[in-house]
């Protein structure tokens, strides 16, 4: 039996976080690799249906991450990306997803440390959980 | 012409669909005209034997959803003999709210008494739509469906060849495509929904302005504007994410929409919609205030996918096709991982 790996699907912001995300490669911070980076323009674009499609499709955690509250590139997108994850995240953990599973994070284009954080941070919570597997809901 | 043969039949359910049927106002004294029906175990007493006979049904409706294994069994005989099969109502169609079980873990089937009489059809894990068992014709959504499409399908499926003025009353009914193949005196392509295609809104009339909300709100602890928008006065409106078809029949009432025709043709998952939706009203920019409104909500998973929980909850479908290291989840016992 193959050791598990997690795919932990990120959507990174555009300006902030996407930024991050090469800066951390650039200056060879030491990074899990089981995520699969996704670039989107804003945060507040992340629909909750990608988010339940990356679940449904077999993603056993999903990183949303944008720039910090005030920062963003579009003046309050990361605010509905925030507004959106609290009945998301509720609506998740009904449908037998882990909170840990799905995270939202605010990462600035000078934060590669933060990033590589998160993301090794991430993928040892879910390593423990175990893989995600849709149709399968808790008591 | 001659009478087609006509079958009904409810799995589990609570038979509204099958008395929406006869709900067809004084039409009902036509049906006897076109439509003669062979079996239908509510109103003839007939039996689950009955359907060995010799000959074919032309149009089965098929109500209810699968739960048990003696509805299964029932909807593999009826496939097997009917030209037309329908998943007529929300329950065949999506599984309904028989299908609300499947949020929850399956538990053991119930006995019956202590000596075992009488018995009852074993359970089955999960509960099914008629279209999970057998290949299903045509849907027709709602709990139970509307006096109005109930008559229409009628119209184009039972009394196909039957009179211009009919037939015309039908279409209009009908999304343009379906509408075709009935004014031409054809059937409809296999799979077709009979209702329409956007989302309740398009045919609700309320006027939408601000969307912002602070709190939820509960119909019954408020006197909604008759004017505007239910999702805006706070009320859980499920019209975006919903079928439209039924013409804003409970939003005209001041009811919120409860979502009985499924989702609409274009939302890959309507309680990620809904969330999307709801959230997007939420009158604040701070954090804490958003959780604030968001603990209010309860049970969002049984609001959401009330009617489609079997059916279009893309976080209950079975996974097997979509995800290739199946064997690594059954080596780690099958177990449920939160």
């Amino acid at each position: 039996m193959n050791p598990f790996e997690p795919r932990i699907i990120t959507f990174l912001c555009n300006w902030c976080s996407y930024v991050a995300a090469d800066a951390a490669g650039v200056s060879r911070l030491s990074q899990k690799t089981n995520t699969r980076a996704v670039r989107v323009f804003c945060s507040g674009m992340v629909d909750p249906n990608y988010v339940i499609k990356a679940f449904a499709q077999g993603a056993d955690g999903v990183l949303v991450a944008g720039c910090h509250p005030g920062d963003c590139h579009y003046i309050a997108g990361n605010i509905k990306a925030l507004r959106r994850s609290f009945l998301l995240r509720k609506l998740l953990e009904e449908l037998g997803v882990d909170e840990k599973r799905f995270r939202l994070e605010w990462i600035a284009a000078s934060e590669p440390h933060k990033y590589a954080k998160v993301v090794n941070e991430m993928s040892e919570q879910i390593r423990a959980l175990g893989p995600f597997s849709p149709g399968c809901v808790r008591d | 012409m001659e009478a087609k043969k006509v079958a009904v039949y409810a799995a589990t359910g609570c038979r509204a669909c099958e008395n929406a049927i006869l709900d067809i106002s004084f039409q009902v004294n036509s049906l006897d005209r076109f439509a003669r029906f062979e079996f239908w175990p509510y109103l003839l007493g007939s039996r689950l034997e009955d359907l060995e006979k010799p000959g074919d049904i032309d149009v089965t409706f098929f109500t209810g959803a699968i739960s048990t294994e003696c509805d299964e069994e029932a909807a593999r005989r009826l496939r097997e003999k009917s030209k037309i099969l329908v998943a007529f109502g929300a329950c065949a169609a999506f599984g309904g709210l028989p299908g609300l079980v499947n949020l929850q873990q399956a538990k053991k089937a119930p006995e019956g008494c202590e000596d075992g009489t009488p018995e009852l059809p074993g359970l089955r894990r999960r509960v099914a739509t008629l279209h999970q068992i057998v290949p299903v014709d045509y849907f027709v959504p709602g709990c139970s469906p509307p006096q109005n499409y109930t008559w229409t399908i009628m119209q184009s499926l039972v009394c196909q060849s039957g009179a211009a003025a009919r037939m015309s009353f039908a279409a209009s009914r009908l999304p343009r495509r379906i509408a075709r193949s009935v004014l031409s005196g054809v059937l409809p392509p296999s799979g077709s929904v009979f209702a329409g295609e956007k989302a309740v809104c398009a045919s609700c009339g309320r006027m939408k302005q601000e969307k912002l909300f602070a709190s939820l709100n509960r119909i019954h602890r408020i006197e909604p504007d008759p004017l505007r928008c239910l999702l805006e006065q706070g009320l859980l409106c499920q019209g975006l994410a919903t079928r439209e078809g039924c013409g804003g029949l409970c939003t005209g009432a001041g009811l919120p929409c409860r979502g009985c025709f499924g989702k609409a043709q274009d939302i890959y998952d309507a309680g990620a919609k809904m969330v999307s939706a709801v959230s997007s009203t939420f009158d604040t920019t701070e954090a804490a205030e958003m959780q604030k409104i968001a603990e209010a909500f309860v049970d969002l998973a049984g609001t959401f996918y009330r009617y489609t929980a079997p059916a279009q909850c893309a976080l209950l479908q079975t996974p097997e096709s979509k995800r290739p290291a199946d064997e690594d989840f059954e080596a780690a016992g099958g177990a449920c991982n939160g």
